[in-house]
């Protein structure tokens, strides 16, 4: 991959001036799909420790880059408002709200001296609320930070996770909650921030926590044999049906369930794909996303160069479409249709009913990485 | 090595780290053609397996009526021949079984072959029964599929053939021998049905992954299906490190236990390693005993012969080191200084694999990727 346009690139850190790249083709090119007038929007990164929030179109034509002072991961999209929530990956310091149609920088979040940020945020519907998975790593703590969009992004509020090391969170369809995925794992900025120190004692969950009081309404574990199984990515459903995938801390060869669907209320219930697909998952899902329909989920595995497809309404696997190093995953408005983005720049338009991928046919999409995480903003 | 005076060793061996060192970050390198690895595709997957899964087959069969014929008169002779038989087919299976792809995983059919590790130690609790109970089904040679899978693989003939209280009644005319007799053949039919189906199935899974294209869903280019033998050398490194020899290691000296090796019965737990090796090393060179030809496998893509030569020393450095301990880890964890001669036999198996990561991995472009080296 060619990335020549970077090489003047140098962010200052938090609290310094951000360079907001030249935006010339910024929606300049017209949506060539009828299908599709979308545009899409991950985290990215070129070939040389610089990264960006970057938006494409249907055809996979970027419209923009917004540099990043270090590697992103998820985005949270502010309903009916042009606000983009990016959190860096953990453990993060910086957060930043972005204008979703030029990446201009519209206000900052700065993480407390004792937290970190876990890359993944989500806004209450009437995106008044942020809200954030952090690390209280001096307790070993989950904590779900609050900060007011109408007040200049102030953070007002935190909430326990009820688990170690929150990840990925949704609000649930009654918008009065939400549900996060505790990984369990323990890790601590002094040990890098990222090495997991409790491989031995961790205990993911689901849990689910009324969004104004923080107070915890349903929590779920998989059996103490799988506490190995990091739940770390999750999306919810319309009906409220919940799709979470796994990462597995333990050895190559164990048999173990990766992904999960969960009714509050119940247990967790594992499934697993066919022993060949179940391989070349790898023991790790980077992350999950439904269909239009709710019907069906998409689970991509990038350790295997893999998106699975999973059956709601069987609660079983459906198909798998290889993927190298895909990673990213978005449903369109057509059930069973998701657009993919890889590391290596590549970005899909997939058909899980008929088996079918398309290669996105601009060539501007292969000049980054796309990172874990892809949105879809209607335009 | 004989080809290399001690020297030129050293500094080839020096070498390796200065060229991991000294790579190009993938994205500043030229990518390698996709064309490029088809051929190494149609090496290993079309030239080279073929002939060693036959090999596999023809092992079983024997095993399999080697059993049925000390079985119609039973002696020690006969016994002795069975467990020669038997490590016939554990040698080119243990070739075999870290190529994990296709028909080899496909229903679970190498845990059926060999069901190990054994975590819970459910085989042994299993058999337990199955010698108190002795249900019909484990002599029956089809049915005996639909068991435990613990109970119709190689482990389970293992304690049949192996094991010091079990093997000796083998040699009785009673219910226990007859019994045993019986189970054992319907293991080895067992065993001699699944290695034939591996046969019959290898062929339309290796064309899948040679015409690998666009219009595939399973292999979109020919970089992407080799990405698969490069994982399988890679993470047949990391079990032989953290499975086959760490569980035996356990957590430090003390904790040290033969019995958590593969195949601890037989004796021939370091056995394993070495055809394992032999198994690995033909996905990098290319050719595996009479088969193949030395550098058409992933070596082939790679374009520095220094690196290519520090690799095979570093790797024959290895093989040399486990040619030096006996073949079973019973035997070496016996020994005053065997555990700490396992333990460093475990490091270089570990250096190796970073060789394969950074050189290998790195040199081939086959290595890790944005998002599958992320850990979030």
């Amino acid at each position: 991959m060619k990335h020549q346009r970077r090489e003047f690139l140098k962010l200052m850190g938090v609290g310094g001036a951000f360079t907001l790249l030249p935006i010339s083709i910024a929606r300049a090119a017209a949506p060539t799909s009828i299908e599709d007038r979308a545009h899409y929007i991950s985290a990215s990164a070129g070939d040389h420790d610089d990264f960006y929030v970057s938006a494409f179109n249907a055809n996979g034509k970027i419209l923009f880059e917004q540099a990043l002072p270090g590697r992103g991961h998820d985005l949270g999209l502010r309903p009916n408002h042009v606000d983009v929530a990016a959190v860096e990956r953990r453990p993060g310091l910086y957060g930043l709200i972005l204008d979703r149609h030029s990446g201009e920088i519209r206000a900052k979040l700065h993480c407390p001296e004792d937290r970190r940020f876990y890359g993944h945020a989500v806004y209450s519907n009437d995106g008044r609320f942020l809200y954030v998975t952090e690390n209280d790593f001096d307790h070993a703590r989950g904590v779900v930070s609050v900060w007011d969009a109408e007040d200049g992004y102030r953070r007002i509020a935190e909430f326990d996770s009820f688990g170690t090391g929150p990840h990925e969170l949704h609000l649930m369809p009654d918008g009065k909650s939400l549900v996060i995925a505790n990984g369990g794992l323990h890790t601590h900025p002094d040990f890098d921030g990222r090495t997991a120190l409790n491989i031995d004692s961790m205990e993911p969950n689901l849990s689910i926590i009324d969004r104004h009081t923080g107070k915890l309404i349903h929590q779920a574990a998989l059996k103490a044999d799988w506490h190995q199984l990091s739940i770390r990515h999750l999306d919810v459903a319309s009906n409220g049906t919940i799709a979470a995938g796994f990462q597995y801390q333990g050895e190559l060869t164990d048999q173990v369930p990766l992904v999960g669907l969960w009714q509050p209320g119940s247990e967790i219930r594992p499934i697993e794909a066919p022993d060949n697909v179940q391989l070349r998952m790898r023991q790790y899902c980077g992350s999950v996303r439904f269909d239009a329909s709710g019907q069906v989920f998409g689970i991509s595995c990038p350790r295997g160069g893999l998106i699975t497809f999973w059956d709601v309404k069987t609660s079983g696997f459906l198909t798998h479409i290889a993927a190298p190093d895909g990673c990213g995953l978005a449903a369109t408005d057509v059930a069973g249709q998701f657009v993919g983005t890889s590391g290596l720049g590549n970005g899909w338009r997939m058909d899980a009913i008929r088996r079918k991928r398309v290669e996105l046919p601009d060539d501007s999409l292969k000049s980054l990485h796309w990172d874990n995480h892809l949105r879809r903003i209607s335009v | 090595m004989p080809f290399l005076c001690h020297t030129r060793k050293a500094a080839l061996l020096g070498a390796t780290a200065l060229l991991t060192v000294g790579l190009a970050p993938p994205g500043a390198r030229a990518d390698i053609p996709d064309e490029n690895y088809r051929p190494v595709l149609e090496h290993l997957l079309g030239v080279v397996m073929p002939p060693k899964l036959d090999a596999l087959h023809d092992a079983t069969d024997n095993l399999s009526e080697g059993i049925d014929d000390f079985c119609a008169e039973p002696d020690q002779d006969g016994l002795d021949e069975v467990r020669e038989d038997f490590h016939a087919a554990m040698d080119i299976w243990q070739e075999i079984q870290p190529w994990r792809m296709g028909p080899l995983i496909a229903d679970g059919r190498d845990q059926h072959i060999e069901y190990w590790p054994d975590k819970h130690g459910t085989a042994t609790r299993q058999f337990r029964k199955l010698m108190f109970d002795k249900p019909a089904i484990y002599t029956d040679r089809e049915k005996i599929a639909e068991t435990s899978a613990a109970l119709q693989g190689f482990p389970a003939l293992e304690q049949v053939l192996f094991d010091d209280k079990l093997s000796p009644k083998l040699l009785d005319d009673d219910e226990d021998g007859v019994f045993l007799c019986g189970y054992g053949g319907a293991i080895g039919a067992n065993l001699e049905r699944m290695t034939g189906e591996l046969v019959d199935e290898w062929p339309a899974f290796a064309q899948g992954m040679m015409e690998a294209g666009p219009d595939s869903m399973d292999y979109p280019d020919a970089k992407f299906a080799a990405t698969d033998l490069y994982r399988a050398l890679h993470e047949g490194l990391l079990i032989i490190v953290s499975q086959k020899l760490g569980r035996p290691l356990g957590d430090g000296p003390k904790d040290g236990k033969a019995s958590r090796a593969e195949s601890p019965t037989s004796k021939r737990s370091l056995r394993n390693i070495a055809h394992n090796l032999t198994g690995l090393f033909a996905i990098y060179d290319g050719k595996w005993g009479d088969t193949g030809e030395e550098g058409k496998g992933l070596s082939a893509l790679i374009d520095s012969s220094l690196l290519d030569r520090s690799f095979r020393l570093n790797w024959q450095t290895m093989v040399d080191a486990l040619d030096t301990l006996p073949p079973s880890i019973v035997e070496l964890l016996d020994q005053p200084d065997g555990y700490q001669k396992l333990a460093d036999f475990a490091g270089q198996v570990s250096f190796v694999n970073t060789l394969v990561e950074g050189d290998v991995g790195g040199t081939t472009q086959l290595g890790g990727g944005f998002n599958a080296l992320d850990g979030d």
